[in-house]
């Protein structure tokens, strides 16, 4: 039994000694995510606009109810979202949303520092999303 | 009858069903992309595919084959699914798969089949077509490169509504639906074909990347423009009417729709409606509370007395006329009434002292089994289109023999086999007379049982066929035919619209129309029917309810001239735009301005309302519970789909309110309402709110047999002797005033028009769009003229639909106007 316990307790041993330690001194340091990580939203532009057509796929599968959409004509006579807000204080992160794009016009980013001040700043608009 | 297996299961259908109804009926699934239940069988579209086993070796298409004894068909198998995906495979071949931005995204047929039988990848290679899409019309968008030929669209618009607009075109994989010479939509934008559309190839453009098909809530209700109470089924989101949804299961109208019912509804969301009430403070109407606005009122009314005049519009529910009935016992008032220049007297006159009733003796759906139809004046696909369309397939369908009397030609004169009495205007009766005087003659009538046919005999000495063939311009042989045909088949019906554009001659043509189907023993014969519509949606309802003046006391026309003479102290007038529909707007003005106090309750600032002292914001009827009753008699419920606007109030609650502050009881809610109307209304006695189901409830039942059988003897009109001649009627685009704050309607018809036919425009030297002054002996009106086929030479048509033309003006209710002509 003193076998095992020794054994146990070296391993622990082990990860005290410098450079073995799996805590980041967040902020100054910061992790790599990765790939599938599922942060900050991101609407991808194509040249003269953004990729999303509004087919209203997303609002429809999000179980938390938090983006909207608003569809209209351009003057190309093309469908595009007038209106594309997601309110990240509602979002749980689930990545329906891209799940579910026919076009591939959402994703979601590395971004996971999304704490502010105000209700307001929650909301992300077609302007920001797109950044 | 026949009997036959499905997937095991036994059915009995009618010998004329296919397999697919066969299997409809028994509860089993056959997936369709070109069938639809109105339409002929076609089988283009090989998706209906299923094995029976007596004609082993292939697949039978179900939706073309018609059911036999003692088949026994396989719905689904190994073989079926196999064939069924391949069939999609083709289809998908050159269909543009651009589900995200397509509207039809949700509800489409070819995105559900493809689902449902896992077409993930496509075994055939084929070109993507890139035609350009028609986006000339307003209303309906074609997009040809998403079409899987069905045929849907072409087979609606010549079988049902029998305008013909589109054709396939080309061979093979060019193949495609093409309008004439190829060119952008121009029809009567009905928007049939984009009800049938099983894809996104035809789609409506005012919804256009609006919402998502599962995003709108569905609610039923019935169209509140026109008599014919089409259910419209309302697709509602964030309170706003979005669009009208197909719907064939619901109500009389079999899903068919017109101009006005699939693309008119916008009106309620209008940003012009009234969302407070108005009162008049120094000459100008300024917002002010409810409790205000009623107080004065209920003053303003109940100081007038039996000197108060109330008008009401015949778009009100069921409910709310009964409330406005009894209103009109509490301010101690018999002047009640609801259309101008008394023009439903063919009912409440014609066919009272005739039949003994006040309505229509038969169903709509009758019609398709007609063998003859005789409709009294062409506009009557104008005022009720959908019940044209019906018209248009007992014709197509039934082979119905359809006679037009009309001082015009028209959409019902161009259909197959139609004879058109074409006659001088104002003399409709005369031709129903010599009809009549021919019936009797030959020994064609069926005279038993009749009361007064020797006098209608001697009265009718001076209407011999030639005689009136030669004062009205008809052929005689023609009258003579179209009478016996009337006699003699089996299903026949007489069809006479009315409305405000039609006030003249209302009572003389209700008696000889009753006459008519008296003699030709239509009235009250089971399968036939004398049909007497309504223009607005619950004329037929302000009849049953009389909203008509009680004995000794004022009519409208009585009020206007009474008012106009200062007698009057009070008007209430609800639901119509006085100054522009109804017949003499110099009455109209005057009334108005020399009553002391006027109401006016209305969805917008009409003119008539920026005349009143008090305007009270009412709803539409999407905002609306309560019953609606057809021209055909049939009760249907209207369930609200939005909230009002703003403060507006329904004309229900209002009146509540009128009630109760004038001390009077007054029921809780509109269905407490139909209880109490039920019971004190002839007909309406035994009905009760549930047993108006989804396709409503006939009262009188489906034939409603005459009470009495009186032919009255009634004078036929004169021409009148001017080389040009103005008449008045509905156009096709709208209805009464409302759907002049309709987008749909609007962006086709947005100005008023004069209408004249070829010859006058070339004798005249007049083009098309030119701006044309009619001068009458009261006055002169301007307007763009529109030339066609349609007139004959001398006569022209203007619709009443616009104030600024001020039709009224120079229309006091004659049957045709003598007009001189300039530039």
């Amino acid at each position: 039994m003193f076998k095992e316990f020794a054994k146990g307790l070296s391993i622990t041993l082990k990860h005290l000694l410098p450079g073995h330690s799996t805590t980041v001194e967040y902020p100054k340091v910061k992790l790599e995510m990765s790939p599938r990580f599922r942060g900050l939203h991101r609407l991808v532009p194509t040249q003269e606009r953004e990729k999303c057509v509004a087919c209203y796929l997303c609002p429809t599968v999000c179980p938390a109810k938090c983006i909207t959409v608003e569809s209209a004509e351009n003057e190309q006579g093309e469908k595009y979202p007038k209106v594309y807000e997601i309110d990240l204080l509602r979002c749980i992160f689930c990545g329906y949303c891209v799940e579910a794009c026919p076009v591939e016009a959402i994703e979601m980013t590395d971004k996971y520092e999304l704490a502010n001040y105000k209700r307001e700043d929650f909301n992300f608009d077609k302007e920001r999303l797109l950044k | 009858m026949v009997n036959l297996t499905i997937d095991g299961k036994e059915v009995t259908v009618s010998k004329t069903a296919t397999i697919y109804e066969a299997a409809k009926e028994a509860g089993v699934h056959i997936p369709v992309l070109c069938y639809a239940k109105k339409l002929l069988p076609y089988g283009a579209c090989r998706v209906c595919l299923v094995e029976v086993e007596q004609m082993k070796g292939r697949l039978i298409p179900s939706c073309t084959t018609p059911a036999t004894e003692g088949m026994v068909v396989t719905t689904m198998s190994d073989e079926i699914r196999k064939v069924r995906k391949t069939v999609l495979e083709f289809l998908l071949v050159n269909h543009v798969v651009e589900c995200p931005v397509c509207d039809k995204g949700g509800e489409c047929d070819l995105q559900d089949l493809t689902y449902e039988y896992e077409v993930v990848a496509n075994r055939f290679k084929g070109e993507k077509f890139d035609l350009p899409t028609d986006e000339v019309n307003p209303l309906i968008e074609r997009n040809m490169n998403r079409c899987v030929l069905c045929g849907k669209c072409v087979r609606v618009c010549d079988e049902v509504v029998g305008y013909g607009s589109y054709s396939f075109i080309n061979r093979g994989f060019e193949t495609k639906i093409a309008t004439a010479f190829d060119r952008g939509l121009n029809c009567e934008f009905c928007g049939q074909c984009v009800s049938m559309c099983p894809v996104g190839a035809i789609l409506p453009r005012p919804f256009k990347f609006k919402a998502r098909p599962w995003q709108l809530k569905e609610v039923n209700s019935v169209c509140g423009y026109c008599g014919n109470g089409c259910t419209v089924t309302l697709g509602t989101k964030d309170n706003e009417v979005q669009t009208i949804r197909f719907n064939d299961k619901t109500g009389v109208n079999d899903g068919n729709l017109c101009i006005r019912g699939r693309f008119g509804v916008s009106y309620v969301n209008s940003d012009k409606r009234l969302t407070s009430p108005l009162i008049r403070k120094d000459g100008e109407l300024v917002e002010s509370s409810w409790e205000e606005a009623l107080e004065k009122v209920t003053a303003g009314l109940r100081s007038a007395g039996s000197d108060a005049g109330i008008i009401s519009g015949a778009r009100l529910t069921n409910e709310e006329l009964f409330l406005l009935k009894n209103l009109s016992t509490a301010i101690g008032t018999g002047n009640l009434d609801h259309s101008g220049g008394e023009c439903y007297k063919g009912a409440t006159e014609g066919l009272q002292e005739t039949l003994g009733l006040q309505a229509s003796t038969a169903t709509f759906p009758q019609v398709e089994k007609a063998n003859a139809i005789l409709a009294i004046r062409t506009d009557f696909y104008e005022t009720h289109p959908v019940f044209g369309m019906v018209v248009n397939q007992a014709v197509r369908q039934n082979n119905a023999q359809l006679t037009v009397i009309g001082d015009k030609q028209g959409k019902l004169t161009r259909m197959p086999r139609a004879r058109t009495l074409q006659h001088k205007p104002g003399l409709e009766v005369n031709i129903l007379n010599a009809m009549c005087r021919f019936l009797l003659d030959e020994g064609l009538a069926k005279t038993e049982g009749l009361q007064g046919v020797e006098e209608l005999k001697d009265a009718l000495a001076d209407y011999s066929v030639e005689a009136v063939a030669t004062a009205t311009g008809v052929d005689a042989d023609a009258i003579k035919q179209s009478a016996k045909e009337l006699a003699t088949v089996e299903n026949a019906a007489i069809l006479l619209a009315y409305g405000l554009p039609y006030s003249a001659n209302s009572r003389e043509l209700g008696l000889a129309a009753a006459n008519l189907a008296l003699l030709t023993g239509i009235a009250g014969r089971s399968g036939s029917g004398l049909y007497l519509c309504g223009e607005k949606s619950n004329s037929q309802g302000a009849i049953d309810l009389q909203i008509l003046p009680v004995t000794g006391a004022l009519g409208v026309t009585g009020m206007l001239k009474s008012a106009s003479e200062g007698k009057l102290k009070a008007l209430y007038i609800t639901g119509e735009d006085m100054l522009v529909s109804y017949p003499d707007k110099g009455l109209v003005e005057t009334a108005i301005d020399k009553t002391a106090f006027v109401v006016v309750q209305d969805l917008f600032l009409s003119e008539t309302a920026s005349k009143a002292d008090v305007v009270l914001p009412a709803a539409s009827f999407a905002e609306k519970a309560g019953t609606f009753t057809n021209a055909e008699r049939r009760i249907q419920r209207l369930n609200p789909g939005i909230t009002s606007p703003g403060q507006a109030k329904t004309d229900f609650a209002i009146f509540q309110a009128l009630l109760t502050g004038l001390g009077a009881e007054a029921p809780a809610t509109e269905a407490a309402a139909f209880t109490e109307l039920a019971a004190v209304t002839s007909g309406y006695e035994m009905v009760s709110l549930d047993m108006i189901g989804d396709q409503g409830y006939v009262w009188g039942g489906d034939t409603l047999a005459p009470e009495t059988r009186n032919l009255v003897a009634v004078a036929g009109g004169k021409a009148i002797e001017a080389k040009y001649q103005l008449v008045v009627g509905s156009a096709l685009y709208h209805s009464g005033t409302t759907s002049l704050h309709a987008k749909g309607p609007m962006s086709v018809v947005a100005e008023p028009y004069i209408e004249l036919g070829r010859e006058d425009a070339k004798e005249l030297n007049i083009a098309d769009g030119d701006l044309v002054k009619l001068k009458a002996a009261n006055g002169e009106i301007s307007a763009k003229v529109k030339v066609d086929r349609r007139m004959p030479k001398g006569v022209f048509f203007a619709p009443y639909h616009f104030g600024s033309l001020e039709l009224n003006r120079i229309y006091c209710g004659q049957t045709a106007i003598a007009v001189e002509v300039s530039k």
